[in-house]
């Protein structure tokens, strides 16, 4: 049966009602400051399930609260005196939410501090609470590829279902490390034991191997840092670690996305978000004695220029109503 | 709200049939999907089995915002006396397999859908609904418990179902 649109006259608009909201990550250059920009104008409309370019999904997530600690002042003047303006006299905001799902990207993010893989260990290495010294690791071969990576024979040492972290060697660089997104801030080799596998420790570059053919491990979603270029080593690793103190905080990009039934969208944009707390989680009734353990993060926000008039500001909230929908 | 509850019972039905285009009903000697509106249909004492059978009960108005907002009940029945060939034991499977298919109709992604007036396309007139100004939107299947009628294994899902009201819709 075919369906006719007829022209329709415009529909009061109402307030958007909504069942959950989606969080996507970009990263921000910490080298240089820059932050990932969203703009709602051109790219506001996309599917939830792809998200563009650098964006990546975090998923659903659920409690989203954003707060406003900005302050206005009221200028006075005269006595008795009688308030003339006002003034803003601080800009802040924060963000809360709960994640609804344990990957890395949301543990790094959430964590308020370094967030490590436990690499495998070598053989009678000493316990360490974030993972003893690690195995040696793997280097890659040519041709590699961002779900494709080359070991060669050394592909035997691998199985199907292993975590590994792929990035380059610790050779004494002093700054920001890991691909793709900074993972860390390292300032000197000393502090790290000048270990070669410190990058790979802490890098965000991580992935799941999925098959294992002809030397190359296949992974099941691509690397956040894409094509991993040659000089790259692959360790293998159990899981993550997060700890309680450190002196680094992640910094990222946020979108959050909230769809409304009528065809609306609110989307909010903190261009530079980074974690004001440490690693926290919120348990969730099941049923008897299950619980849902969901990870918390509360974020303060950080500001950008906005080119358009030069304001500092921390967030972007746009409205994308539903159509012929009164304005 | 007419048009709300015509809409969701062509979206589920569309989907039921998709997801599995096997369960078949048929009625007044048509073979349509097995899924009926029982105030649709004419009265009867007799509980189809093996089908989707919609009761709209329950409905609410919140008419404080610039369109009402209905909030309606749809209370969907099926049952099952499993297959002859199997004696009735798979009656289990067959009532698990039907709640899947509830679950994964009702909870796909969109719930909601641009609200349809069929008025003018009923009786075979060969008219084409009208897509109409809002949506009708849904939440979740909540599913009670399966209950034994002598041989036959019983189930009631309920879904809450909201539309706006539109300007001169009755």
């Amino acid at each position: 049966m075919s369906t006719t649109v007829t022209a329709v006259g415009l529909v009061e608009t109402v307030a958007p009602v909504t069942r959950r909201m989606r969080a996507y990550f970009a990263p921000v250059n910490r080298e240089a400051g820059l932050p990932t920009l969203f703009d709602a104008a051109q790219m506001g409309a996309f599917a939830l399930s792809s998200p563009p370019a650098p964006w990546v999904d975090l998923g659903w997530c659920s409690n989203f609260a954003r707060k406003s600690a900005t302050k206005i002042g009221a200028l006075t003047t005269g006595a008795p005196a009688v308030v003339q303006s006002q003034v803003v006299t601080q800009v802040e905001a924060s963000v809360e939410l709960e994640f609804e799902g344990w990957g890395k990207l949301q543990l790094a993010l959430a964590a308020g501090s370094q967030q490590m893989n436990l690499l495998q260990t070598a053989t009678g290495a000493a316990a360490n609470g974030s993972g003893g010294r690690a195995a040696t690791a793997v280097p890659l071969v040519a041709g590699s590829t961002a779900t494709a990576l080359s070991v060669g024979a050394a592909a035997t040492q691998f199985q199907v279902g292993e975590l590994v972290s792929v990035d380059e060697d610790y050779v004494a660089q002093v700054g920001f490390v890991g691909s793709g997104v900074s993972a860390a801030y390292v300032s000197s080799p000393a502090s790290v034991a000048n270990d070669i596998n410190y990058i790979r420790r802490v890098s965000l570059n991580v992935g799941r191997v999925v098959a294992i053919a002809n030397g190359v491990l296949q992974l099941g979603a691509p690397l956040l840092a894409g094509t991993p270029p040659s000089g790259m080593q692959v360790s293998s690793l159990t899981g993550f670690v997060d700890r309680e103190g450190g002196g680094f905080f992640q910094e990222w990009s946020g979108l959050f996305v909230m769809d409304g039934e009528q065809g609306d969208r609110v989307i909010y944009h903190y261009p530079r978000l980074q974690a004001m707390q440490g690693s926290a989680e919120m348990a969730e009734p099941v049923a008897g004695p299950l619980e849902k353990v969901k990870l918390v993060g509360a974020f303060r926000a950080l500001p950008v220029t906005d080119a358009n008039d030069g304001a500092t500001v921390l967030c972007f909230r746009s409205y994308l109503p539903g159509a012929m929908r009164t304005v | 709200m007419q048009n709300a509850r015509d809409t969701f019972y062509v979206a589920l039905r569309d989907r039921l049939a998709a997801v599995n285009p096997a369960r078949t009903i048929v009625l007044r000697g048509v073979t349509r999907p097995g899924v009926l509106v029982e105030e649709n249909e004419l009265a009867s004492a007799t509980v189809p089995v093996n089908a989707f059978c919609l009761h709209w009960t329950g409905l609410s108005v919140d008419a404080q915002g610039a369109l009402p907002l209905a909030t309606m009940t749809c209370e969907i029945s099926y049952a099952t006396d499993g297959d002859s060939g199997n004696g009735g034991m798979d009656r289990g499977r067959l009532l698990s397999g039907m709640d899947a298919e509830l679950v994964a109709a009702v909870s796909a992604a969109p719930q909601t859908v641009t609200k349809m007036n069929y008025v003018g396309a009923a009786g075979g007139s060969g008219l084409a609904p009208v897509a109409m100004g809002t949506n009708v939107f849904w939440g979740d299947a909540a599913f009670g418990a399966a209950t034994v009628n002598g041989e036959r294994l019983e189930r009631v899902a309920t879904v809450e179902v909201f539309c706006y009201q539109e300007a001169g819709e009755l």
